[in-house]
């Protein structure tokens, strides 16, 4: 029997864990700049003027800008702070020990949307760890781990809820 | 933008309006810029073939939600909303090929005075491989 890897990495005390953080103040330029980097021509999002026409009235961000809505200035780091693969911090668990020793795969997630992000906004998430298991794969051991997002606004309302699962593998090095 | 789908214009088992993503390398560095998304696999060609045997550099997965939340949110117009996405990842986002975002109607039904499709989603790539396979479900209004 092989030594379980999430014995060995010693990660099972982080079920449970949650984390807190919140962004600062979205700006029209973020929504904007967002929309041309997925290439989404839609004119709600890049002014007042054309959102009013919108379904909200007001400048809001497509679905998939929530989840970076929350980056706090500790998460950007100067060159020599990266490390070798330019990863910066880990979302689906985050502060875990050695996370980068293994490789990292994202599964799949699940949205729900209940309110858009709107200019101006400043998203809070709470990230909660909820399992962590080991599956044998064809290449060898595999953690999967789950963890949900929940976004919340300034004022406390619901935004979005977001499940991520995460796989990850021992590294084979080339 | 087209006109406004109706809940009552729908039916289970049609597809709606595909639409075609082009992901390049600028698409892809576009992305990294604005998002602040940093790992070597998406840009450094070397880095993600020799040291992490990728085909070549790989689109961030989170490009395919917005892709798909494009899709939907054009479908449902601007008196529908996109309620529910769910995504899994099958194969790698490489630049250079042109991703379709494929969704077919699976169930529709009524909620207190508001029209609800439930849809399965395919992104595929143009040699026909499958990406990122989906379900979502989205708000329509009904006449």
């Amino acid at each position: 029997m092989e030594e379980s890897l999430l014995e060995k990495m010693g990660w099972k005390k982080y079920i449970g864990m949650e984390t807190v953080k919140t962004g600062e103040p979205v700006l029209a330029r973020d929504i904007r700049r967002f929309a041309l980097a997925i290439d989404d021509p839609n004119p709600i999002y890049y002014g007042e003027e054309a959102a009013k026409k919108g379904r909200y009235g007001k400048l809001a961000a497509p679905p998939g800008f929530i989840c970076w809505a929350t980056q706090e200035p500790w998460m950007e780091k100067r060159y020599e702070d990266l490390g070798e693969d330019g990863l910066l911090y880990f979302l689906g668990v985050p502060e875990i020990p050695n996370a980068w020793d293994l490789g990292w795969v994202r599964a799949g997630e699940e949205y729900e949307f209940f309110k858009p992000v709107f200019a101006g906004d400043r998203v809070s998430v709470n990230l909660k760890v909820v399992d962590m298991y080991e599956k044998q794969g064809r290449s060898g051991q595999l953690i999967f781990t789950t963890s949900i997002a929940t976004y919340t606004n300034q004022d406390g309302d619901l935004l979005a809820t977001q499940k991520i699962t995460m796989i990850a593998t021992p590294r084979k090095e080339g | 933008m087209s006109a406004q789908v109706y809940f009552d214009d729908i039916a289970e088992g049609e597809q709606i309006p595909s639409l075609k993503k082009p992901v390049t390398t600028v698409n892809i560095l576009m992305y990294l810029g604005v998002v602040w998304l940093l790992d070597r696999i998406h840009f450094d060609y070397p880095f993600a073939t020799e040291r992490r045997g990728l085909p070549d550099i790989v689109a961030p997965g989170n490009m395919a939600v917005d892709f798909f939340a494009q899709f939907l949110t054009d479908w449902a117009g601007d008196k529908g909303a996109l309620r529910k996405l769910s995504t899994q990842y099958r194969s790698f986002m490489v630049p250079g090929k042109t991703l379709e975002c494929i969704g077919k109607i699976t169930r529709k039904y009524r909620e207190e005075g508001t029209g609800f499709a439930e849809l399965d989603l395919t992104l595929q790539n143009d040699e026909g491989t499958t990406c990122v396979l989906g379900k979502a479900l989205v708000e329509l209004p009904i006449k």
